[in-house]
């Protein structure tokens, strides 16, 4: 990594120099306190909306609170001396009351959009999303992962109602991404996918980094050693995915698992040379699972051990392909593949 | 190369000066672990014991919305770390030195040209159609088109896969899973969105097609087809068929279908198939012994009993060659979760049973936290169905506790301990000091 170091931390350095300035904020910093205020009291007795939130009609953004004075209850309540409504923190979204409100044809305009008012001890209502998609057809914009007009930065938000990851989610969250991958980065970074999908460059696997976090359903938890084999076996798939066969080895000469047949850390069972009727004849194994065979034998069909018998004119006269090889591979194959010369030598 | 490097990491450091960002988010773990790990020794010998001891820095910073002439929603993406051994070196440790290190992950992303062009560079994932999570160190670009109700999207990347610590990408010698120097490919893909209240509804349909080569030999040659359809607001239907244009055969489909049935009841039921031995690379000496092919049917339900308790339970079938005749296994899933206020734990009870071996599992966890302190409990058993290097049960066991400190710091002890078939006994500990902190300029604009 010698020459690529100083960019990785100029790098660190550079997005690090962002910070410059700012406020730091915690999650309990950030959350909304209960309201403090009655709004049902107000609206029965006949109180515009605009007539505490002045100015509102003219906002273009939700950093304006529009919030009311103390004198201003003060108008009604003589000598009122309580606290200035709380200044909240805004929703984490892109809004002009100015260019909505001129838009509603109905009478009771703000209630269109904020069909419940918060009351004392409630927690803050937020117009649901439904208020939005009422009007607008944002479908398109989530179908092509476009939410930024609006939303400013979902990293961090957890969807309430659409969205939900629920269910068996690490299995489907997979699938659903192959189309749908540009949705997901608008919530998350790609640091968070590569706790468990960078399996070559990340320093650990997760569940040894945050034991801490019982409740994750991480990959690989617990003593994995031992259940490798056996779910490698039943997915043989899975492992290629995220593993080169060289990690595999790393450990397995390591362990000194590439012994000779018959030494004394060797596996493989009785018959497994050239026994076919003992049942674990290592031809049926393989046609069965080559990828298991992969995670020792791969080493560049120049040192396999496998052409040593298989290669066109060696000892093992018979075809080691699968029966349906020679529908789909003919001689011109040989010619676009170095692997394949290995045993075709002629 | 040294000079370009040069060249750009003074232009980022200088950037450091300028730029501005409405979040930025930061996170520093420093972690210490120590724990027996087994070693084969020479041929003719007993396993040996060693001790490894690494210490890791892990460095995330991610910095969104900065400021800068050219791109909308530019992000700066910046995950690594470095590690030292203080005892043997460890048997992940991926090079031959003590000290060593990685880039998780580091890209530049944004979006130019309005929304019309979403662009990341550097090393990130890619994900979509038959990309198959591709990690690599290069580029992505999604050009966004609306076409009235539908909308059109093509995507293209290209680069070289990513492989431990910066040594060689060739297959045979590297981690790295695509056993590739380079790889590129694209999707293509329509949108039409269903009016109505609920977000989301709609179609997407793509192609995509995929190609990665080793010293210019064909490694996997794949296309695609992907959909997603989301009729209403609860169910969402889902799919993937990739076909080997090497092979000439399929190497994986999915269908799958998530149903919000009611506010508490979630259904899953999917189905899978895979060509496994088309996972290998096509320049692996192994890739010509067979052509396996495994199907898994089934599905699952989560079900909110109410004052925090969900259970849920998922069943699958697999279908795999066997001796002579297709193998039934099976796989299934019981789990039970509570959360209420401080308190939160669950269990587990799993079966796997495949034609090589299988096991029955069990797990029970909790968390519960203490004012600014917090305590977990993990404990975690399999039963096989064939022993396991001459034994058929593992147990381990942790137990970690924690304290929230100001400014973002926390304090995190966790010891673990057991007894597998390859340890009779066996106990790890470790200790790290995490910093996480968001820093944010500005909320709304």
């Amino acid at each position: 990594m010698n020459g690529k170091l100083p960019l990785v931390l100029a790098a660190a350095l550079a997005a690090a120099g962002c910070t410059k300035g700012m406020k730091t904020e915690s999650k309990a910093e950030a959350k909304r306190a209960d309201v403090e205020f009655p709004h049902s009291t107000h609206v029965d007795q006949g109180i515009a909306c605009e007539d505490c939130h002045a100015g509102l009609e003219k906002s273009v953004s939700l950093k304006q609170r529009h919030l009311p004075p103390k004198e201003k209850c003060a108008e009604c309540h003589d000598g009122y001396s309580g606290p200035t409504p709380e200044s909240i923190p805004p929703a984490r979204l892109s809004f002009s009351h100015a260019a909505h409100l001129p838009k509603i044809t109905a009478k009771e305009k703000c209630a269109v959009c904020h069909a419940k008012l918060p009351e004392i001890g409630e927690p803050r209502f937020v117009p649901p999303m439904e208020a939005c998609t009422g009007c607008h057809k944002h479908q398109l914009d989530y179908n092509q992962g476009r939410c930024r007009p609006c939303h400013v930065d979902m990293k961090g938000l957890e969807p309430a109602k659409y969205y939900t990851h629920a269910g068996d989610w690490t299995r489907l969250h997979g699938p659903l991404a192959r189309p749908s991958a540009e949705s997901c980065a608008q919530c998350h970074d790609q640091t968070y996918c590569a706790e468990c999908h960078a399996a070559a460059t990340t320093a650990a696997r997760p569940s040894i980094i945050y034991p801490e976090r019982v409740e994750r359903d991480f990959i690989h938890r617990g003593d994995y050693v031992s259940r490798h084999m056996v779910e490698a076996s039943a997915d043989p798939a899975s492992c290629k995915r995220c593993h080169g066969v060289k990690f595999c080895e790393a450990c397995h000469e390591q362990q000194n698992l590439v012994g000779v047949l018959g030494g004394p850390r060797d596996f493989h069972p009785t018959g497994w040379a050239n026994d076919r009727a003992s049942g674990h004849f290592h031809g049926d194994a393989a046609r069965r699972d080559a990828s298991a065979c992969a995670g020792c034998h791969d080493q560049g069909a120049s040192q396999n051990l496998c052409v040593a018998c298989h290669q066109v004119g060696g000892p093992v006269a018979r075809s080691p392909h699968p029966p349906s090889w020679k529908s789909r591979h003919d001689a011109a194959d040989i010619g676009k593949n170095a692997m394949c010369r290995a045993c075709h030598r002629g | 190369m040294r000079q370009t490097t040069s060249l750009l990491a003074a232009a980022l450091i200088l950037a450091a000066g300028s730029v501005r960002a409405d979040t930025v988010e930061v996170s520093s773990t420093t972690l210490l672990t120590l724990g027996d790990q087994t070693r084969g020794g020479v041929t003719g010998s007993e396993p040996e014991l060693v001790t490894a001891a690494p210490l890791y820095e892990i460095l995330n910073v991610s910095a969104r919305g900065v400021t800068n002439p050219l791109a909308k929603d530019l992000q700066l993406v910046v995950s690594t770390w470095g590690s030292y051994e203080l005892a043997d070196r460890r048997w992940d440790n991926g090079t031959g030195s003590n000290l060593t290190g990685d880039v998780t992950t580091a890209y530049a992303a944004g979006r130019l040209f309005g929304d019309v062009l979403t662009f990341r560079v550097g090393r990130a994932h890619v994900m979509t159609g038959v990309a198959r999570m591709l990690q690599l160190d290069g580029g992505e670009a999604i050009l966004t088109v609306p076409l009235g109700p539908l909308g059109l999207r093509l995507s293209g990347y290209g680069g070289v896969p990513v492989s431990q610590r910066f040594t060689t990408r060739s297959g045979v010698r590297s981690w790295n899973p695509v056993a590739g120097d380079l790889a590129y490919g694209g999707r293509a893909s329509v949108s039409y969105a269903l009016a109505g209240r609920a977000a989301g509804r709609g179609i997407d349909a793509g192609v995509s097609i995929n190609r990665v080569e080793d010293d210019g030999d064909p490694v996997r040659e794949e296309a695609g087809v992907d959909v997603r359809i989301q009729p209403n607001g609860t169910i969402n239907l889902f799919g993937l068929g990739a076909y080997s244009l090497y092979d000439e055969r399929f190497s994986e489909g999915t269908v799958a279908l998530s149903w919000a049935a009611t506010r508490k009841v979630h259904v899953t039921a999917d189905w899978r198939y895979t060509a496994p031995d088309l996972f290998l690379s096509r320049s692996s000496i192994l890739s010509v012994f067979s052509a396996e092919r495994r199907n898994d049917y089934g599905g699952g339900v989560r079900y909110e009993l109410g004052r925090g308790l969900d259970i849920g339970v998922d069943y699958h079938l697999a279908v795999e060659p066997g001796e002579g005749e297709d193998y039934f296994g099976h796989a299934a899933e019981v789990g039970l979760e509570w959360r209420r206020g401080a308190t939160s734990a669950g269990g587990e009870i799993v079966f796997l049973d495949a034609f090589e071996n299988g096991y029955v599992g069990g797990r029970v966890f909790g968390k519960q936290e203490l004012g600014r302190i917090f305590l977990t409990a993990d404990v975690l058993t399999h039963v096989f169905r064939e022993e396991v290097n001459g034994e058929d049960l593992s147990v381990t066991g942790a137990l970690t506790a924690g304290v929230k400190l100001a400014k973002g710091f926390s304090a995190v002890v966790s010891g673990r301990a057991g007894m597998t078939p390859f340890l009779e006994q066996t106990f790890d500990v470790m200790a790290k000091l995490a910093y996480n902190q968001t820093y944010r300029i500005r909320e709304v604009r």
